[in-house]
C-alpha cells in the first residue's frame, strides 16, 4: 500500500492550490479527484470574479473568508503569471438606484479607503496591490457604459476588481504540482477512511493508501469525508446558484462588472459580469437545497434575464443567451447568513483538516495553500523546502 | 421542484435530532437536550440524553421557540439585542432564550420551525443546533447511538406510532417522562394539535409525581388537591401511566383521542413494551 505524508481529498480549486503550496516542499502529496478532470465542480460554475477590491473588504470582519481574500490581493498578478492563467482587472459597478443605496455604498467607500492605512491591519492591502474607489454621477457612468438604465442614478467604480478562468486555474495548478513531484489519482471515490494511531488509510473505489495527514478538500460532500473519520465539526447548507450566460455579442454592451446591492427580504443576487473570453455571466438566483437537486429552479431563468435587463434595458438580451446552469456552493452558518470559510483541524482529530470555502473560494487561492502549509507545520508535519521547486514548470497531468 | 418540505412533520424532527446526537458524539460532546418546534414554536420532538442535567430540557425547548417565534438565529438577537435580552424576559413568561444554540429552520426561503440544543457550551450548542438544522439538505439518515434511557422512550414511541396507526386512532402527543417528572421524550404525531403538546407532558408529570393512573390523582387526594390549582402542571385525567423498567421509574402521558383511548394506549404499549405498570 503507498503511503504519502499527505493526502489531499478533492481536485478543486482548494484542493490543488493546496497541493501546488506543498509542492514547494519535501513532502509526499497525493490528490484524489473522483471525476477525470480538475474543477469540475464547483470551481468550473462560479463567477469567475478574483475579489481584489472593495468587495474582499465587506466580508465580515475578522473572518477566514476576509482574511483569506484580503491576504490574496497582492498576490493575484505574480500568481497568475506564474501558472499563465489569464487574469484582468475589469473593475466593477456598484449601482445607486436611491440615496439608501448611496448611504450604503459610502461604508463601502470608506473601509476601502481605511484599507491603505498601516493601523487597520485586518484590513490593510499594501500599496500598489489597490486603487482608490471613485463615484460617478450620472453622466459619468452613462459615459462609461452607455447601455446602463438611465433610473440608475450613479454608481461606485471599483477599478480593482479582477476575472480570471477558474478552470484554468485548477489545471494549472495541477500542472505545476505534477512538475514539482505532487502526485494525482483520478477517478477515484473515497468510500471509506480507517483512523489509526499514525496514519489514515483511505479506502478508494479501486485502490487503498495511507496517508500521514488528510486535507478534506471535498467541496460540497466534505461533510461526508469528514463523517467518515468523525472529523466533522462543521455544519453547511448546500446552496444552488442559476447562472446565465449571454454569447459574444454582449461584450460590446456591458464591459464592467456591475450589481445591485441586495435589499430587504429579496433572497438573490442581481450582478453581472464579463467573461475573459467574452460574453456576459448574469445571477445569481439561489436556493438552499439538497445536493442531489439536479434542476433548475422555475423562474430561475428568468430572474437572470430580468438583472441584466435592469441593468442595461435598451439591449435583446433574450436574443443572446447561450446557456443557464448552476453550481452548489456550502454555505456555513446559513441560518444566520454569515458565512464562512472553514480551514482547520478538528480537536480530536489531529493530522485531519477540514477545508470549505464557497463564496469568494478561488478568489482565496493564493493564500489558502499558505494557511494550510502553516496548519500542517504546526501539526508536526516536517516541511524542508524542496529545492527543485519551479514556479511555472508543467507536469502532463494526464498524460 | 424542490424536496424539501414546507413544514416540520415528525419524520423531519426525528432527523434532525438525530443529526444534532450523531454530531455530538462524533465531536465528544457532553449529552444535552434537543428540541424541533415547528413554524409556531410548538414542540414536535424533543429528547434529552441520560446523562444531560433535567434543566436542559425546557432551555432546549425554550430556545427552539425562541429561533421559530422570533424568525432568528439566538446568535443575531444576542447581537441586536446587545446582550440585554435577558430584559425581555418579563414577557411571554420568560420563555425567550436569547443565546447560542437557538437555530431557525429555513426551507424555500422561510422560517419553518426552530432547532435549540441544550446542555453544553454555547459554542457546542450552536454548533450542535447546526448540525440539526442542516440535516434537512441531506439525504442520507442519521445513526444515533443513544442510552439505556432513551433508548426504551423510543421503543415507546415507536410502539405508540405502530398502535395509531393500527387501530386508526386521531394521532397523538406522547411524553415520556423519568422518575422525577422531567421529559425524556416528546413526539407529537403528524396532525395531533398542539395543544395536546401539554396536555400529554402534565398527564405524564401527574402520573409520575403520584405513582399512579393520572385520574387516580382526584379520588386519592379526594378532588381537593385538583381543586387548590397548586401546580399547573397536574392533570387528572385519564391518559397519564406511570411505569417500572429494571431501574428506571417513568410515566408515560398520552393526549389527542378521548382520554379513555388514550390511557388504553398507554397501558397497551407498556404491556408490548415489558414494561412493569405502577400504581
Amino acid at each position: 500500500m503507498e503511503k504519502y505524508d499527505v493526502v489531499i481529498v478533492g481536485g478543486g480549486i482548494a484542493g490543488l492550490s493546496i497541493a501546488r503550496e506543498l509542492s514547494k516542499y519535501n513532502v509526499s502529496t497525493l490528490v484524489i479527484e473522483k471525476n477525470e478532470d480538475f474543477g469540475r465542480e464547483m470551481t468550473a460554475s462560479n463567477m469567475t470574479l478574483v475579489c481584489q477590491g472593495a468587495d474582499s473588504l465587506t466580508f465580515r470582519y475578522g473572518t477566514l473568508h476576509a482574511e483569506l481574500n484580503i491576504k490574496s490581493i497582492p498576490l493575484w498578478p505574480k500568481y497568475a503569471e506564474e501558472l499563465g492563467v489569464p487574469f484582468k482587472k475589469i473593475g466593477g459597478l456598484g449601482l445607486i438606484r436611491d440615496k439608501a443605496d448611496f448611504f450604503r455604498f459610502m461604508k463601502m467607500y470608506s473601509r476601502a479607503f481605511k484599507s491603505s492605512l498601516k493601523g487597520e491591519e485586518s484590513y490593510y492591502i499594501p500599496k500598489g496591490s489597490f486603487e482608490p474607489l471613485q463615484f460617478l454621477n450620472k453622466k459619468a457612468l452613462k459615459d462609461l457604459e452607455p447601455y446602463s438604465n438611465p433610473k440608475i442614478q450613479g454608481a461606485l467604480y471599483d477599478p480593482n476588481l479582477a476575472v480570471t478562468d477558474p478552470v484554468k486555474l485548477a489545471v494549472a495548478l495541477a500542472e505545476n504540482a505534477k512538475a514539482n513531484g505532487v502526485e494525482f489519482l483520478l477517478k477515484n471515490e473515497v468510500n471509506k477512511i480507517m483512523r489509526e494511531d499514525e496514519y489514515f488509510t483511505i479506502i478508494t473505489n479501486e485502490t487503498s493508501i495511507k496517508g500521514s495527514f488528510i486535507v478534506n478538500a471535498s467541496g460540497i460532500n466534505a461533510d461526508r469525508l469528514a463523517e467518515m473519520a468523525k472529523a466533522r465539526d462543521f455544519s453547511y447548507v448546500p446552496v444552488k446558484g442559476v447562472l446565465t450566460d449571454f454569447d459574444e455579442d454582449t461584450s460590446e454592451v456591458f464591459k464592467h462588472q456591475a450589481f445591485y446591492l441586495p435589499s430587504l427580504g429579496e433572497p438573490h443576487i442581481k450582478a453581472v459580469v464579463p467573461l475573459i473570453y467574452g460574453g456576459l455571466r448574469v445571477g445569481i438566483h439561489l436556493s438552499f437545497t439538497l445536493r442531489s437537486d439536479k434542476e433548475i429552479p422555475l423562474g430561475a431563468a428568468d430572474h437572470n434575464l430580468g438583472v441584466i435587463k435592469s441593468i442595461a434595458p435598451g439591449y435583446p438580451f433574450e436574443k443572446h443567451i447561450k446557456k443557464t446552469f448552476f453550481g452548489i456552493m456550502p454555505l456555513t452558518n446559513a441560518e444566520t447568513g454569515w458565512h464562512d470559510f472553514v480551514v482547520d483541524t478538528p480537536p480530536h482529530v489531529p493530522r485531519w483538516i477540514n477545508v470549505i470555502l464557497g463564496p469568494a473560494g478561488v478568489s482565496s487561492s493564493p493564500m489558502l495553500g499558505k494557511k494550510v502549509v502553516e496548519l500542517l507545520s504546526t501539526s508536526g508535519l516536517e516541511m524542508e523546502p524542496n529545492p527543485r521547486f519551479s514556479s511555472s514548470a508543467k507536469g502532463g497531468v494526464k498524460g | 421542484m424542490s424536496a424539501l418540505s414546507r413544514k416540520v412533520d415528525l419524520n423531519m424532527a426525528i432527523k434532525i435530532i438525530n443529526a444534532m446526537i450523531m454530531y455530538a458524539n462524533d465531536n465528544g460532546l457532553l449529552p444535552g437536550s434537543y428540541a424541533v418546534v415547528d413554524e409556531g414554536g410548538h414542540v414536535v420532538a424533543f429528547e434529552r440524553r441520560d446523562e444531560a442535567p433535567a434543566a436542559t430540557a425546557d432551555i432546549a425547548i425554550d430556545k427552539a421557540w425562541t429561533a421559530a417565534t422570533m424568525k432568528a438565529s439566538g446568535r443575531i438577537l444576542e447581537i441586536i439585542s446587545k446582550g440585554q435580552g435577558w430584559r425581555l424576559n418579563v414577557k411571554h413568561k420568560g420563555r425567550l432564550t436569547i443565546i447560542p444554540g437557538a437555530v431557525p429552520i429555513i426551507a424555500n426561503a422561510r422560517v419553518i420551525g426552530g432547532v435549540g440544543h441544550s446542555g453544553g457550551s454555547a459554542e457546542d450548542d450552536l454548533k450542535i443546533a447546526q448540525a440539526g438544522w442542516t440535516a434537512i439538505f441531506r439525504e442520507e439518515d442519521f445513526n444515533a447511538e443513544v442510552e439505556e434511557r432513551l433508548s426504551l422512550a423510543r421503543k415507546i414511541a415507536k410502539e405508540v406510532i405502530e398502535e395509531v396507526d393500527n387501530r386508526k386512532l386521531k394521532p397523538v402527543t406522547l411524553a415520556v417522562v423519568d422518575e422525577w417528572g422531567h421529559p425524556t421524550l416528546i413526539y407529537r404525531i403528524d396532525g395531533a394539535p398542539f395543544g395536546t403538546l401539554e396536555l400529554a407532558r402534565d398527564k405524564a408529570w401527574t402520573a409520575v409525581a403520584f405513582k399512579t393512573l393520572s385520574e387516580n390523582v382526584s379520588s386519592l387526594y379526594s378532588n381537593m388537591i385538583s381543586a387548590t390549582n397548586w401546580n399547573e402542571r397536574l392533570t387528572p385525567i385519564p391518559g397519564g401511566v406511570p411505569f417500572m423498567y429494571n431501574k428506571f421509574a417513568g410515566a408515560i402521558g398520552i393526549a389527542g383521542n378521548m382520554p379513555e383511548e388514550d390511557k388504553n394506549l398507554a397501558i397497551n404499549v407498556i404491556k408490548k413494551v415489558g414494561l412493569e405498570l405502577l400504581g
